[in-house]
């Protein structure tokens, strides 16, 4: 009897995940062996006469450096800002000072609009005639130039758009390393201020190890996300000026659609998996180990 | 010597304090203040958001960037995609992530862990890496320009993270309950439709609004499966608007705070489980 049912379960266990399966290779698998095969095809060609000219063009495709190249950079300081954003303000809110649901909140709005609207937002903020930002030095720098252009301006341009991912991005990593503050004891800073451990040794030895997990966590998903970003730079910047703004996604978006090299772009698009592949890894293989 | 160290103590705790409100009200004022700036000019005649100097609370107010939105641009229509798309591709995703979110809960098969794996590493994909093939089986299929075609592609973003999140939702359902019911004389299914599923009614609905929500603020996808004005959904109709020649700034910032709306109520509303979904391996895509 009890044999009977084990043998059904792990039969009906197939039963349920069955249809989410098959889904998910119909809509993504398929279409990502096309982009395989595309990616090995020669331009315009068709059938299994197979190349590699796509990627040693890419290879020695100075834009496509350069992407990448941007794509690091904006991740990098990306994930710097959120992460010292996210964690002072983590701090701040973990003390039950007084306001602090509506400071919570507040900090909080930034992550829940579309990126594109945030790609908007800055760009109407930064503009430099009928923009906030500056008026608003001009307020405290009256010598600022009336109609500074932060956007079309080549060494301010990318800073820029970092700056505004990193305004849309610091509050998921904040409300992530709240809940682990959150959820570590109180006993043990009791017992901590108990033996005399000053401020920094609580820091170190308390609250930094009891973080590291959901530290791990947080940062290795915005990694993946910040090297997805699309729609804020589409919307801020449109990769420009020039392709200095560029991004992997923008630029293989562009390569699709807008200069028609279909095969290229395929394997274009084939890197930049590769890439975002071995990024995610060390958050599959964390939570894969937890399961 | 006691009441040094409490004093000492109590200093450190008011030093705290203090920064931690420094903190807090720059952050405040770093976090709202492009909202702010957008809610005013989305007040302003178009006239006075091109006017200089710039002011920072519209002379004379109007709502004349609300009411535009909706008749020089067919926002309600946008609306309407937009809610029919991600309604529909949360709904799915929803229940097919369900059903496999119980059998990863709940049965030990061979190949479970590969396949676990298989669910996550997708959440990890970009659309980049399949826009070139959706773009050709749609138009072979005549799904390009259709809600039908992108409910496909939201698909690929929504269902990973719905088994995801409504796996770890099961899994805090105690496995008692399953096993009452196969003493009962129940079967598998008798017990996931009659006893699970009305307990997970809270965990099911958050992952429908999370669904929702991933699907609604795509811009990606829409952009390269939409065409016509008419199949438009918000974010692309306001990514559009940034496009056009003249920029028509109060009626961009209205449209774009109103399409915001929803992400931002739902968002706020549903922080929590959110991050506990994140703790657990759901993902946003």
């Amino acid at each position: 009897m009890r044999s009977g049912h084990a043998w059904h379960d792990r039969h009906l266990g197939y039963f349920f995940v069955l249809p989410a399966t098959l889904m998910l290779a119909a809509v993504l698998i398929f279409p990502a062996f096309i982009t395989v095969k595309a990616s090995i095809t020669p331009e315009g060609g068709s059938g299994w006469n197979l190349t590699l000219v796509h990627y040693l063009k890419a290879f020695r495709d100075p834009v496509l450096w350069q992407t990448f190249k941007n794509t690091f950079a904006f991740v990098a300081w990306s994930l710097l800002g959120h992460f010292v954003l996210g964690l002072g303000l983590a701090l701040a809110l973990n003390q039950a000072l007084p306001g602090q649901t509506f400071f919570r909140l507040v900090t909080l709005i930034p992550w829940t609009i579309p990126d594109v609207v945030a790609g908007i937002l800055f760009r109407w903020v930064l503009n430099p005639i009928h923009g906030a930002m500056n008026p608003l030095i001009r307020l405290v720098f009256p010598s600022f130039p009336a109609e500074f252009q932060w956007l079309s301006n080549p060494t301010l341009a990318f800073p820029s758009v970092i700056v505004a991912n990193i305004w849309r991005g610091y509050p998921l990593v904040m409300v992530m390393l709240l809940a682990g503050l959150m959820a570590i004891p109180r006993e043990l800073y009791e017992a901590a201020a108990v033996d005399g451990a000053g401020k920094a040794r609580r820091f170190f030895h308390i609250t930094l190890p009891g973080l590291s997990t959901i530290i791990l966590i947080a940062l290795a998903l915005d990694m993946v996300w910040e090297f997805r970003r699309f729609a804020l730079v589409v919307a801020m910047t449109g990769g420009g000026p020039g392709t200095l703004t560029e991004v992997l996604s923008t630029l293989v978006y562009k390569t699709y659609f807008q200069f028609f090299t279909f095969e290229y772009a395929s394997a274009m698009a084939i890197l930049m998996s590769a890439v975002l592949f071995i990024l995610s890894l060390p958050y599959i293989i964390l939570v894969g180990r937890e399961q | 010597m006691k009441s040094a160290a409490l004093a000492s103590e109590q200093r450190e705790r008011r030093m705290d304090a203090v920064l931690s409100y420094g903190l807090l009200l720059l952050s405040v004022v770093f976090a709202i203040f492009p909202f702010v700036f957008m809610l005013s000019t989305s007040l302003k005649s178009e006239a006075e958001a091109l006017s200089l100097p710039v002011t920072w609370i519209p002379k004379q107010f109007t709502l004349q960037a609300y009411s535009e939105m909706w008749t020089l641009k067919p926002f309600g229509s946008y609306f309407l995609n937009s809610i029919v798309v991600s309604g529909v591709t949360a709904l799915l995703s929803t229940i097919v992530g369900a059903l496999a979110g119980y059998g990863f809960s709940r049965f030990h098969f061979r190949g479970r862990t590969s396949l676990l794996a298989f669910f996550l590493a997708t959440q990890m994909i970009s659309g980049v890496l399949v826009i070139g093939p959706y773009f050709q089986i749609l138009a072979a299929l005549d799904l390009y320009n259709t809600l039908t075609g992108l409910i496909i592609a939201y698909v690929t973003i929504c269902l990973p993270f719905a088994a995801w999140m409504s796996k770890g939702y099961f899994d805090s359902i105690p496995r008692e309950l399953d096993e009452a019911g196969l003493v009962d004389g129940a079967s598998r299914l008798q017990i996931f439709f009659r006893v699970i599923c009305p307990i997970a009614v809270p965990g099911t609905v958050s992952t429908l609004l999370f669904a929702f929500l991933l699907a609604w603020q795509d811009l990606l996808w829409a952009l390269c499966l939409i065409s016509i004005d008419e199949k438009r959904t918000v974010t692309l109709g306001v990514a559009f608007l940034v496009g056009e020649f003249v920029i028509k700034w109060p009626m961009l910032t209205a449209a774009s705070l109103i399409g915001s709306l929803p992400t931002i109520l739902l968002y706020l509303f549903l922080q929590r489980y959110y991050v506990e979904g994140l703790a657990r391996g759901a993902v946003k895509g």
